[in-house]
């Protein structure tokens, strides 16, 4: 059932990505609302049960920890407390079944900070009352799906009436649609429709787990990715034999092998046995995964690949050269690699107070954070936000007493925050909406102060700032009395949009026009993919012309689909 | 009874009509670029360290007085009145050992040392002129040796240095950058807000992106120690004009300043920071 749920929404997630109201690229909720369905799904698979409350429940784990943007975090709650309600039942009948969609509303409306009306939210909500009503009088579980479906059907169409600007884009929410599709998925297989080809959708439907604690593009195609990228480049496997020589070797304790090899690696796989341990891992210095673990036993079968060699070849095979700039950026690795080395490290790792995690778009946003002290920067991916299990493995990935998290986009702050719950470790969610929001903060950390004064001042250091970004509409739409035209430049300021051009150069002077309006310090520009130098010099001479009482501030971003981030401070 | 008489060195910045007004007695640190030395104040003057500075290939070197050139001074001080006690006040003993110099030149005077008190400022430039001036108008007006002692301390602990360079390179190189090191090499054109603890080690208070909003952050903090309470400002003028004058009008913009100097960052002082530097000192009066 919910197989058929997840394929109806995936194969219809382009519609849900259509009705996103903002016409900017990016935070689609068909993609999100999609991507954290398919990780359910896959939970269930995982475990297969017959007794309809251990199914909830695997479907709702899976859910929880793939959760994606704000629809998917939504959509979590829903199907978590909805397998709450059920727990330890078998089988449910009507009344059980109404209950549980109940609890599953309760759950979601208490996990959102302010509930807005109009949303998957309403949608949920309406369709759970109606199913307590209609299963005080009638039995059957499969018309209650039916009504299910109908009423949540029609609390979608209401929603343009709920939400003002849906009206004025004239569409329906689009997780509320993401969820119709999901119990138009459920009414189908109740009432017979074959499940045929669920598997094949399902399973592309599933997202590569691309997990990368520090140098996190997605890898979707080897040639999107830099030779250099590859940052943990050896590939290593080994064996531990605990008990062949009679030299005593140190005790073994498994977490805290594993996190010294996080500390310069990734992909870390270790499978313990009484008297082998087998070792799977990729370094940027196997010199010290080889000392770190010879305490441990003899080491045997021993492989170690260069992939940036093996990339290579595949570039090679496949007729690409590398960028010219991989001179620049290797001194810049080897710059990167001796500042770990000078820390004082036993084992290769310590306990930090702090660490900190941020979700950037672009390597050179990517790179100015980490130089700004941030431990692990996650790919915010232009339609694919990290899940609640990025963040969490993130998380875990850290050895630090207390860790901040900068989600730096309103649709990350959720599943930022629901990793709380599922990790013991101590960590804040400043909730930045913007990546300028997120460097103010993170410069206001101090490392000698306490969590609680560090987020004070992390929160009032982002509110200081005036985000702006400059992007291409993807469809016509008026929104707030801007006329916008697909491929045209539009401005935001904040979530505003101010201006729509078809010229960059005239879209971006207009929308820092509206940004410089009150009393500011400090311009800085991020320049993205689109961004060209002729523009950009113009803007500068622009800018120090016009507003010559603040200084400016060039940084390369390299954030996709955005020529231009600005901030204004 | 005999006035106190006021001795200092030549980083407290103090301008030449001051120290003639109220007969404060100057021992000059040395500045050396390449083979020849200057005297701090007496040879070279703030402009022309500047204008040294940039067209040297080399950065300067100082070095403290010896305990000689303190002794000269204390000694002849002494001659001219036996009972004048000396108040010899110094910059901070964790910058410079300019105050263990004079420490040493009371010790050779023997018994008549007792009549020497080694004061350490535990600041420098203005922060460290401001005690000097305070304690040469109170000597000026009689006051007891103990009365200034208390006095200076207590403007030394309503009192707040905050200063801005243009690169950390100087203090870096001059190896008196203190706990502003953590800063160096950092990106998106961060600038430390810099000050002096309380024993008058350089120290970043706070950072900020930019000139600008570094300076508007030392409004802020100025304003949380002073709130509307009436201030002494001295603002230090260096080569960096435009900025100095940024950074005085936003004090005076938010900060309620009733007394206003200006003082000039010397050639010793301008060795330590580099170019390019800004500096406020305030006092509660």
């Amino acid at each position: 059932m919910a197989l058929l749920g997840a394929s109806v929404l995936q194969s219809n997630a382009e519609k849900v990505n259509a009705l996103n109201v903002f016409p900017v690229p990016d935070g689609d909720t068909g993609t999100n609302m999609n991507l954290t369905m398919a990780s359910g799904v896959t939970e269930l698979k995982k475990k297969p049960s017959n007794e309809v409350g251990k199914a909830a429940e695997a479907l709702s784990k899976g859910l929880l920890m793939g959760a994606r943007g704000n629809s998917g975090v939504i959509l979590s709650q829903l199907f978590r407390g909805f397998a709450k309600s059920l727990a330890g039942n078998d089988q449910a009948n009507a009344m059980e079944v109404a209950a549980a969609f109940q609890h599953g509303v309760d759950l979601a409306y208490k996990a959102v900070v302010k509930p807005v009306e109009g949303t998957i939210l309403t949608v949920a909500k309406e369709a759970a009352r109606h199913a307590v009503q209609y299963a005080r009088r009638n039995t059957d579980v499969d018309d209650l799906m039916k009504e299910v479906h109908a009423k949540a059907q029609e609390a979608l169409l209401r929603t343009p009436e709920q939400l003002p600007v849906l009206k004025q884009v004239g569409v329906v929410d689009s997780g509320g649609q993401g969820l119709v599709y999901i119990y138009e998925g459920f009414v189908q297989y109740l009432t017979g429709s074959t499940a045929e080809d669920t598997d094949a959708i399902i399973s592309e439907a599933a997202p590569v787990e691309v997990y990368v604690p520090e140098r996190t593009e997605p890898v979707s195609a080897q040639a999107k990715l830099e030779t250099l990228d590859i940052e943990f480049f050896y590939d290593m496997e080994f064996f531990i034999k605990r008990n062949v020589s009679n030299a005593a070797v140190a005790a073994f304790d498994e977490s805290a092998y594993k996190k010294a090899l996080s500390k310069d690696g990734d992909s870390i796989l270790v499978i313990t046995d009484d008297d082998i341990i087998k070792v799977h891992v990729h370094s940027r210095k196997p010199g010290d995964v080889i000392s770190l673990s010879v305490q441990y036993g003899e080491l045997t079968d021993i492989h170690i690949l260069n992939m940036r060699e093996q990339h290579r070849e595949i570039l090679a095979e496949q007729g690409i050269t590398e960028h010219s700039t991989s001179v620049n950026l290797s001194a810049a690795e080897l710059l990167a690699g001796q500042a770990i080395d000078d820390r004082p490290t036993e084992h290769g790792f310590e306990v930090a107070p702090y660490g900190m995690i941020a979700v950037a778009l672009g390597d050179g946003v990517a790179e100015l954070f980490r130089a700004s002290d941030v431990d692990i920067v996650l790919s915010g991916g232009q339609t694919m936000n990290p899940s609640t299990e990025d963040f969490v493995k993130a998380i875990e990935s850290l050895s630090a007493e207390h860790i901040f998290i900068f989600p730096n986009n309103s649709n990350i702050i959720l599943a930022a925050e629901q990793a709380i719950e599922l990790t013991d470790r101590s960590v804040t969610v400043i909730p930045t909406k913007t990546i300028p929001q997120g460097i103010a903060a993170v410069l206001a950390f101090k490392e000698d102060e306490t969590p609680e004064r560090n987020k004070e001042w992390m929160v009032s250091a982002a509110s200081m700032v005036i985000s702006g970004q400059v992007t291409k509409a993807v469809r016509d739409t008026s929104i707030d009395g801007v006329n916008i035209t697909e491929g045209h430049y539009i401005g935001l300021k904040e979530k505003a949009i101010v201006t729509s051009q078809p010229d960059l150069l005239a879209a971006s002077k207009e929308l820092l026009e509206s940004m410089l309006e009150g009393d500011a310090d400090l311009i800085t520009i991020l320049t993205g993919e689109g961004a060209t130098e002729e523009i950009t010099t113009a803007l500068c001479e622009w800018l120090s012309e016009n507003f010559s009482d603040q200084e400016i501030d060039l940084q390369y971003g390299g954030q996709p689909l955005y020529p231009y981030v600005f901030a204004v401070e | 009874m005999s006035k106190v008489r006021i001795v200092t060195d030549s980083t407290a910045d103090i301008p030449l009509e001051l120290r003639e007004k109220y007969g404060i007695k100057m021992v000059s640190l040395k500045v050396l670029f390449g083979e020849e030395t200057y005297l701090d104040a007496v040879d070279l003057t703030p402009d022309q360290f500047f204008t040294k500075l940039k067209e040297s290939s080399a950065l300067p070197k100082t070095s403290q007085p010896s305990p000689v050139e303190f002794h000269e001074v204390f000694d002849a001080l002494l001659k001219e009145d036996p009972e004048a006690p000396i108040i010899s006040i110094h910059i901070a003993s964790v910058l410079s050992g300019t105050y263990q110099s004079a420490t040493i030149a009371k010790s050779m005077l023997e018994e008549a040392g007792e009549n020497v008190h080694i004061i350490d400022s535990r600041s420098a430039s203005s922060g460290h002129g401001m005690l000097v001036v305070l304690a040469a108008r109170l000597a000026q007006e009689g006051a007891s040796v103990e009365q200034i002692l208390e006095a200076i301390e207590e403007r030394r602990n309503n009192s707040e240095v905050f200063f801005l360079v243009d690169t950390l390179e100087y203090l870096q190189k001059g190896g008196r950058i203190g706990k502003a090191a953590a800063l160096i090499g950092s990106v998106l054109n961060i600038k430390p807000i810099l000050s002096l603890e309380s024993n008058g080690t350089v120290t970043s208070v706070d950072k900020a992106r930019g000139t600008k909003k570094a300076m508007a952050k030392i409004v802020e903090l100025l304003k949380a120690s002073y709130g509307d309470a009436e201030v002494g400002l001295i603002v230090a003028k260096t080569d960096d004009e435009a900025a100095t004058h940024e950074l005085e009008t936003r004090v005076r913009a938010e900060i309620n300043v009733k007394e206003l100097h200006y003082s000039s960052v010397g050639a010793v002082i301008g060795t330590y920071t580099g170019p390019g530097t800004s500096a406020v000192f305030l006092y509660k009066i």
